[in-house]
């Protein structure tokens, strides 16, 4: 249990205390006021008693002290009834029964009213005689009318309230403390590097701002370990990249030493290979910058359309020497600053990717247009050469992707991942899609 | 002349290996991926083939176990410096050695010399046809042939070697550096599992002794020992 459970604990259970000791002390100053009002104990007697005194009055007034006497003979056998006693002014009994201490000491006193569980009327017979009416009741359990009611004891609903009281801010403390403590658990798992750590599990059923939390840490852990994961791939390609130009220097250099009458021709592989090193190197920098968000420097105006034209140009050129040809429309201009640069490089990577695949005798179309709703910019280059399986239409736009039946060709499949990372440094896109009849429509939007 | 097969799809790679190989006297062929690998290799016409464990469709391991699956042929195959999984899983499918890349096209010749040695068959146990008998295991080194309890033991070349030091030298421990000279022709290298992984191979295709014991003994830090029953 940490510090917050007891902390919760305590601030419930002192609410709850409060809040009952509260309310129980409203009851009390409501029940003490309620018997300030209460009718005296004159009364206490209750509707019996009042109904034997009538009677007894009546009984008195009409049939002198004789039918008195009966009537209290009959009424001594009822059970339950109360003891009616009928005094004359000296204080004795009609019955000469006698008068109990306490009823006594109130007849001494000339006042029934304070005596207990009693009731006095004074009565003139029929034949002229005062008497004083005193009934007073039989105190057996479960005889007559119950007697009022004793205050019960506090002591019991104060232990169970307490007790209760106890329970429920464990159990609350508990409730509140408990997920916290479960995503405290992650946090420490996750920066122990754990990444696979989730806790809605734990969570349950919860619906509520502590519950959103958790869902809000899975989805934190969820991306750190995408994340974490891509860079450990890129890590180990971009070591298997390096690797691959290395073995070739290492053959390379064995051939030499093998044969010295081939050193000329084995030096210009090591030459060619250190070159193919450090261009990967370079686009390897190239690609971490973009990653990392770092400007090339600041952006310049140019011409997209124009740019994208020469571009065109440069690869039908190139694509010409192996049967293939590149055409260009689009005119008008598109005037932006953008970080020249980095866009003509995708926009090169992409087109050269495209006359690199077109298949020989076939032409790559690049289309350049200016956007109206909304304001933007659009390259959109297709081909004719094999396409991509839908399934990795996003995965070319990763580093080292290369399809599987072009492991031969060259270039190390960083192209088009520096190209949408420099497009979505501007805030742009770069999709893939294939055409109908064949080969692969790359559309490159930017806005204005 | 010794056929080599070299699977590789870095062609470039494969054709400077070639002409290396070729000046060093073997006569080497190349073909760039696992596919047309497993064909040739099968094909019967090779002494060794060399396998790039990175290849796009079908890689280095998943090739070797379908070569292993059909033939006996010795496999050298060429990892990731570091990367040790692929190592000890292509040691576990039954490859003989490996030769991490980058390596020099000298050491590539030196291991594939070693293992055709092996697998030729040590000079001095030409001179004895009677078999080599170590309690239920009978091995005919000039005949690389070896059985179990009357029945014949399915080993590669490396397996065969390492058992054969074993079983010379049975009752004894012998270290994993010696192993290593005798069997694999190279010195041990530090961190190298190839020993243990081979050994724990060939334990499996023995099987346990009936107090559920191994065959073969680990003396940790000394070596292993082939038990004489």
């Amino acid at each position: 249990m940490g510090r917050l459970f007891w902390k919760f604990f305590f601030a419930f259970w002192l609410s709850l205390l409060l809040a009952g000791s509260g309310v129980g002390t409203v009851v009390w100053l409501h029940r003490q006021a309620e018997a300030e009002t209460e009718t005296g104990p004159a009364l206490s007697g209750g509707p019996r008693a009042t109904v034997m005194l009538d009677a007894a009055e009546v009984f008195l007034r009409r049939g002198g002290s004789q039918m008195m006497r009966e009537v209290l003979r009959e009424w001594a056998d009822a059970p339950g009834a109360a003891q009616l006693f009928v005094l004359d002014d000296t204080g004795r009994d009609l019955f000469d029964r006698p008068l109990p201490g306490d009823l006594r000491a109130a007849w001494s006193a000339g006042d029934f009213r304070r005596g207990p569980q009693s009731a006095a009327r004074r009565v003139v017979a029929s034949d002229g005689q005062a008497y004083t009416l005193v009934a007073r009741f039989d105190r057996q359990p479960g005889h007559g009318r119950p007697p009022r009611r004793e205050r019960p004891s506090p002591a019991q609903p104060i232990l169970a309230g307490l007790l209760a009281s106890l329970a429920f801010s464990a159990a609350m403390a508990w409730y509140m403390a408990k997920p916290i403590r479960s995503l405290r658990g992650a946090l420490r798992a996750v920066s122990d590097g754990r990444l696979e750590t989730r806790v809605q599990p734990s969570m349950g059923r919860r619906r509520d701002e502590l519950a959103d939390l958790g869902r809000d840490f899975d989805r934190m852990a969820q991306r750190l370990q995408a994340q974490v994961h891509s860079q450990q791939r890129l890590l180990h390609d971009v070591s298997h990249e390096l690797r691959s130009p290395l073995a070739r220097l290492h053959a390379a250099i064995g051939l030499a030493r093998q044969n010295p009458a081939k050193l000329d021709m084995t030096l210009e592989r090591i030459e060619r290979e250190s070159v193919r090193l450090d261009e990967l190197v370079g686009e390897l920098l190239t690609l971490s910058r973009l990653e990392a968000g770092t400007p090339g420097g600041p952006p310049e105006t140019i011409d997209l359309i124009e740019m994208v034209a020469s571009i065109a140009d440069d690869a039908g050129f190139e694509a010409s020497a192996s049967g293939r040809a590149v055409h260009f429309t689009g005119d008008g201009e598109v005037s932006a600053a953008v970080q020249g640069e980095l866009l003509y490089r995708a926009v090169e990577n992409v087109v050269r990717n495209a006359a690199k695949y077109t298949a020989v005798g076939t032409a790559v179309e690049v289309r350049a247009r200016r956007l109206l709703s909304p304001e933007g910019f659009e390259v959109v280059v297709s081909d004719r050469g094999p396409g991509v399986a839908e399934a990795d239409l996003e995965a070319i736009f990763e580093p080292f992707y290369r399809a599987d039946n072009n492991r031969g060709t060259s270039g190390y499949g960083l192209g088009l991942a520096i190209a949408r990372r420099a497009v979505s440094a501007h805030g742009g896109q770069l999709r893939a899609r294939n055409r109908p009849g064949g080969g692969l429509e790359v559309t490159l939007s930017l806005p204005l | 002349m010794s056929r080599v097969l070299l699977v590789d799809d870095d062609i470039e790679l494969a054709a400077m290996l070639r002409e290396y190989l070729e000046q060093e006297g073997f006569e080497a062929v190349a073909v760039h991926d696992g596919e047309s690998g497993v064909r040739e290799a099968l094909s019967g016409r090779y002494a060794i083939a060399v396998l790039d464990v990175m290849m796009p469709r079908l890689n280095g391991v998943e090739a070797l176990r379908q070569i292993r699956a059909g033939s006996r042929l010795p496999v050298l195959m060429l990892t990731a410096r570091g990367d040790d999984i692929d190592r000890i899983i292509g040691l576990e499918l039954g490859a003989d050695d490996y030769v991490p890349k980058p390596c020099s096209p000298r050491e590539l010749v030196a291991r594939l010399r070693a293992i055709l040695r092996r697998v030729a068959g040590p000079a001095e146990a030409s001179t004895s046809a009677e078999p080599l008998v170590v309690g239920p295991l009978s091995m005919w080194p000039e005949r690389r042939s070896a059985s179990w309890r009357q029945q014949p033991l399915d080993l590669t070349s490396t397996e065969f070697s390492i058992l054969g030091v074993l079983a010379r030298q049975a009752g004894r421990v012998v270290s994993k550096s010696e192993i290593s000279e005798l069997a694999l022709g190279r010195p041990l290298a530090r961190f190298d599992r190839s020993i243990d992984v081979h050994v724990s191979s060939i334990r499996q295709k023995l099987g346990a002794r009936p107090d559920g014991s191994s065959w073969i003994q680990t003396i940790r830090g000394q070596g292993y020992q082939l038990v004489k029953a």
